[in-house]
């Protein structure tokens, strides 16, 4: 008796630190794929952990624009070149469909990611495909609606709105209220903002012009409005009356824009807003990060955040999406050797450096995780606690009203065409409708290229998602 | 009977050494340049996207008569042939005249000759992002110059005229050295005694520069006017950071539309179709331009 | 007046013509360099500049304090080090194998219309194609033969990107050199070998100079094989450039330095080169 109880247990303990050591503890080379610069930054700071458990990590980056086209040629070529890659969401559908990369549900108990914290919004539509988990977040980008707080705020102004406009000036919900705020606060060099005189002409509002992810800006409107890409039965909607009508408030809003607007990428926007030539803008998250810091900005506490504007229902309350270009999720390739390492590599990098990354500025990330929402004091170091506070209520809100980038097979396609009607649209080349009516016929071209069946099977599906969040009603 | 002998052995001994030292270029050109063009060729007929794993279908010519049919395709056709149309003329006119000016020994010539080249030497992509900031519309050093010269500040990149504009602009920028360097060799190539006899016959400077100088300079200028036209159709990398193609499309050029649609959209079959297609436009225009030059010549022995 | 008064005051008259005429030349010499110099100066100074003044009214023409850290960090953290010898190594290695290709073949056809019009439009034919189009099938080639992101798959690709241009250029300089010279030498009785070695080559050299420069550049510029080709260990300059300008904060004053940097090996060589471009003015005495 006494001999087999020892040996039952002898045998237990080898399980139970069999099962805690989840991987064997020999040496192992990861290589991490992601694009070049900051976004890698975590990497870096996971190296020392990874060798302290007999892994040596180490990072191929490309250039910002190149992060596709370089991956997906790996992986039609078949090379097995990474063990972990970062790229952007909208690509997951098609990675996920064609194989490329490996559902990660079964390697949860390596280091459990705590799927769970992720906003729901953002997790189900970035994170999930075929209602499995094949990426885990890493970079919660999300538009939100920026303005310069003591303009809102200045009594001469506040009087002066209601003058013109007979309601309050307040910060707007509404792409109505935004449209007549940017009209309000276009003014000319010499005329006068809050009590100052102008230096240099000033702008209401300002957005991403630039050919690439100009499509989102438009998507904020299309969104709020009700329009999703495809109907049920893949016909595209990006041409239905509430397409061409998100196309022509963006019109009208650019009236009120910089000159260059369409020209504006991510710094020229950036820029607009932190040297205080724009009262209002809508861009990602981490504009709020450099915002208050004073060597990049001269609106230092003066950066005020908020919902991306929406539509009013018929109950009051306001409808609104906010569009999330680029982003980065985690996946693993199919064709990685150490598919648990690789995945402790991953879980690592979206929980557990996860709050580091999205409160330093020598990295890219946004917050992603209700637990870093939750930290209000990590984000201190950006501003007061209730300014931090705000910045977290927001930037969640906006997440959990997510307006995904379509990301079925040929999505890259898809947005392209979309991205060229829009910029074509807002520079005055052709009137929005016949922009639109052309992207919807390549659209349709593109479905009919890539197995309309199959795509129209992956984009219900996406729509189930959808449904399940609200924004979608059969 | 025997100096007919001679004769012949002669041609032959040429023929053979002619074949033996092209052959191991030619070997070279084939197996590393020819392969993956006849590959490019033979996707051109297939409907074939790396997109979904639809397997390629065999179409003849439906990619063909879709790209025709498409507005996309006419407007990159029309970009690039905007370019190359004042473009080539401009900097061939430009590089010419800096060549005659720099076409005499003076010291420190040959260090103004190297600083003249460097725009051909910056990267590309940097010189796409440089001339970003240049022609940023606050922050630009162009449009604070030109406030001097009472111009507004022109938002260059925002307006699709001042786009293709200020794609000419960069181009011609780091482009127009090269003519120079090649236009330079050219005329280093013509003896001195050439304009001596010409100075004896009493010809006036102008008269050297185009009843002498000119015609002696016509194949090497040919040459790189024809390298040059290929060039500015296949011209990507600062196009594609300028501007992106944009505003809208509007500076989209068949090189850019060719990369989209073969490296974003992985639609291998009709990024080949662009591809011949942009061979067969350049194919025409090249034969153009060398019928152009050679009627021009009639008389002289080529 | 008397004739050598007339003859002197004509004389001056020439000489204040040549005077007015050199400085016109070298005045518009001037503004060229300026207006094609000003961007380079723009990185130049870029390289010297801390960050505030990148995006700065009125534009900073002059740094307000040089700093050099910018060559510092883009030599290190930003990889710039490893990138300049990678390029430096592929474009020399692959402007030798173009020209030790491309010389003969030019030859044969400058010189002996090896293929006639026909060849040698094929070979600028072989220019036209974007090289997007050979990217898939050669990665696949490459990958299959395990050279990727190694040095030999660029020096191989870009034979590809350079030799057509090469071989088009080298023909037309040696279409340029009389046959005389060859007949003379065939008559004094040395092989054909030795007619191109001894003297057709020489009188080439500045054509091949010329080209060799632009071969050399064109490696050392390339980007899209490089991106597809190699990932870290051949990661070449425009590659490294590229990454640091990625989505958000643009590292200017680094991309300066580092751009600075690489365009010192091209300035050199062109500096090297034009001792070979003079050359071509002897060729011209034996012409006359």
């Amino acid at each position: 008796m006494h001999g087999r109880t020892k040996v039952q247990m002898v045998l237990a303990a080898m399980l139970l630190s069999a099962a805690s050591a989840s991987f064997a503890q020999e040496k192992v080379t990861l290589t991490v794929y992601g694009d070049e610069g900051q976004n890698l930054v975590p990497v870096e700071w996971l190296k020392p952990l990874a060798a302290a458990k007999g892994i040596t990590l180490q990072t191929v980056g490309v250039p910002f624009t190149s992060v596709y086209e370089k991956l997906k040629t790996e992986f039609v070529g078949g090379t097995g070149a990474y063990d972990v890659v970062i790229f952007y969401p909208a690509y997951l559908g098609e990675f996920a469909e064609f194989g490329y990369v490996q559902p990660l549900d079964g390697l949860f108990s390596v280091h459990d990611p705590k799927m769970d914290d992720v906003v729901p919004a953002y997790r189900d539509l970035y994170d999930m495909y075929n209602g499995k988990t094949y990426a885990l977040p890493y970079d919660g980008d999300i538009l939100n609606l920026y303005y310069m707080q003591h303009i809102f705020n200045d009594a001469g102004e506040k009087a002066a709105f209601k003058a013109k406009f007979g309601q309050e000036l307040a910060v707007p919900r509404t792409w109505d209220d935004l449209g007549k705020v940017a009209q309000f606060f276009t003014r000319k060099k010499g005329e006068k903002l809050a009590g100052k005189t102008l230096d240099q002409d000033f702008y209401g509002f300002a957005f991403l012009g630039a050919r690439g992810f100009a499509y989102a800006w438009w998507g904020n409107i299309f969104g709020s409005l009700g329009g999703a890409y495809f109907d049920k039965n893949m016909k595209p909607q990006i041409n239905s009356p509430v397409g061409i009508q998100a196309l022509n408030i963006q019109k009208k809003l650019k009236d009120y824009c910089p000159p260059d607007v369409m020209s504006y990428g991510y710094t020229e926007l950036m820029n607009a807003y932190l040297q205080g030539r724009v009262a209002t803008m809508i861009q990602w998250s981490d504009v709020w990060k450099k915002a208050n810091d004073p060597k990049l900005s001269q609106i230092v506490h003066d950066a005020g955040i908020s919902q991306v504007p929406g539509v009013k229902q018929a109950d009051g309350t306001i409808y609104f999406r906010a569009s999330a270009p680029v982003g980065r999720v985690i996946a693993i390739p199919a064709t990685t050797k150490h598919p648990k390492e690789a995945f402790w590599v991953a879980s690592m990098l979206s929980l557990d450096l996860g709050i580091k990354s999205v409160t330093s500025n020598d990295t890219g990330e946004d917050p992603y995780r209700i637990s870093q929402f939750d930290n209000v004091q990590a984000f201190e170091k950006f501003g007061s606690a209730a300014e931090a506070k705000n910045y977290l209520t927001v930037v969640k809100d906006n997440l959990n009203h997510i307006f995904p980038d379509i990301n079925i097979p040929g999505s890259a396609e898809y947005l392209d065409a979309l991205d060229v009607a829009v910029t074509s649209a807002l520079s005055g080349a052709t009137d929005p409708a016949t922009a639109l009516n052309t992207a919807a016929a390549s659209w349709d071209k593109i479905t009919q290229t890539l197995d309309p069946a199959r795509q129209k099977k992956i984009y219900n599906a996406m729509l189930e998602a959808w449904k399940k969040h609200g924004f979608w009603k059969d | 009977m025997a100096g007919l002998e001679r004769t012949m052995t002669i041609e032959q001994s040429q023929k053979r050494f002619a074949r033996l030292t092209a052959l191991p270029g030619m070997a070279v050109l084939i197996l590393l340049v020819v392969g993956p063009l006849v590959y490019m060729f033979v996707n051109s007929f297939f409907v074939k996207t790396l997109a979904t794993p639809v397997p390629p279908r065999f179409a003849w010519f439906e990619n063909y008569k879709s790209l025709v049919a498409d507005g996309r395709f006419w407007n990159a056709f029309l970009n690039s042939m905007v370019i190359m149309l004042i473009g080539i003329p401009v900097q061939s006119a430009l590089a010419l005249a800096i060549a005659l000016l720099l076409n005499k020994k003076f010291p420190g010539s040959r260090i103004i000759i190297a600083l003249f080249l460097i725009p051909v030497m910056i990267t590309p992509v940097v010189a796409g992002f440089e001339w970003k900031i240049i022609l940023d519309n606050r922050f630009g050093p162009l449009n604070y110059v030109l406030g001097f010269f009472g111009v507004n500040p022109q938002a260059w990149l925002a307006q699709p005229v001042l786009a293709m504009a200020s794609i000419l602009l960069m181009d011609t920028w780091q482009w127009t050295p090269f003519v120079t360097l090649v236009l330079l060799a050219g005329l280093a190539s013509i003896p001195k005694q050439v304009y001596e006899a010409a100075s004896v016959d009493g010809s006036s400077a102008k008269e050297t520069l185009w009843r002498v100088t000119m015609p002696l300079l016509r194949p090497v200028f040919t040459l790189v006017i024809l390298l040059r036209i290929i060039f500015i159709f296949k011209v990507f990398d600062p196009v594609q950071i300028l501007t992106g193609g944009g505003p809208g499309v509007a500076t989209e050029t068949l090189s850019v539309l060719t990369y989209i649609i073969g490296f974003k959209n992985f639609n291998v079959g009709m990024s080949a179709t662009i591809a011949v297609v942009q061979l067969i436009i350049i194919t025409i225009i090249a034969k153009l331009f060398i019928r152009l030059v050679m009627n021009r010549r009639q008389g002289t022995p080529s | 007046m008397n004739a050598t008064e007339l003859r002197q005051e004509d004389l001056a008259r020439r000489k204040r013509i040549r005077t007015l005429l050199s400085v016109l030349r070298f005045s518009l010499i001037f503004i060229f360099l300026l207006i094609f110099l000003f961007p380079v100066y723009w990185i130049g100074i870029g390289a010297f500049k801390i960050e505030g003044e990148f995006y700065h009214y009125p534009p900073v023409f002059w740094p307000s304090q040089f700093t050099f850290a910018n060559f510092g960090r883009a030599l290190t953290v930003f990889g710039g080090t490893h990138a300049l010898i990678t390029s430096l190594v592929v474009a020399v290695v692959n402007t030798g194998l173009v020209i030790a290709f491309g010389v003969l073949l030019a030859y044969s056809m400058g010189r002996f219309k090896v293929g006639g019009d026909d060849m040698s439009f094929f070979v600028l034919s072989l220019l036209f194609a974007p090289p997007v189009i050979a990217t898939m099938p050669l990665f696949l080639i490459f990958k299959t033969l395990r050279m990727l992101d190694t040095y030999p798959v660029l020096f191989l690709s870009y034979i590809l990107i350079n030799m057509p241009f090469a071989v088009w250029v080298m023909k037309g300089f040696f279409e340029d050199i009389p046959q005389s010279i060859e007949s003379a030498a065939l008559l004094d009785g040395y092989s054909r070998f030795h007619a191109f070695r001894k003297y057709i080559l020489p009188l080439a050299v500045p054509g091949i100079a010329v080209t060799a420069l632009f071969v050399f550049i064109f490696s050392w510029n390339e980007f899209l094989f490089a991106l597809i080709f190699t990932r870290s260990h051949a990661q070449t300059l425009p590659i490294t450039l590229a990454g640091m300008t990625g989505g958000h904060q643009i590292p200017w004053g680094e991309i300066s330095a580092l751009s600075l940097i690489a365009i010192t090996p091209g300035i050199l060589l062109t500096l090297f080169f034009q001792k070979y471009l003079v050359r071509g003015l002897t060729f011209g005495a034996v012409k006359g």
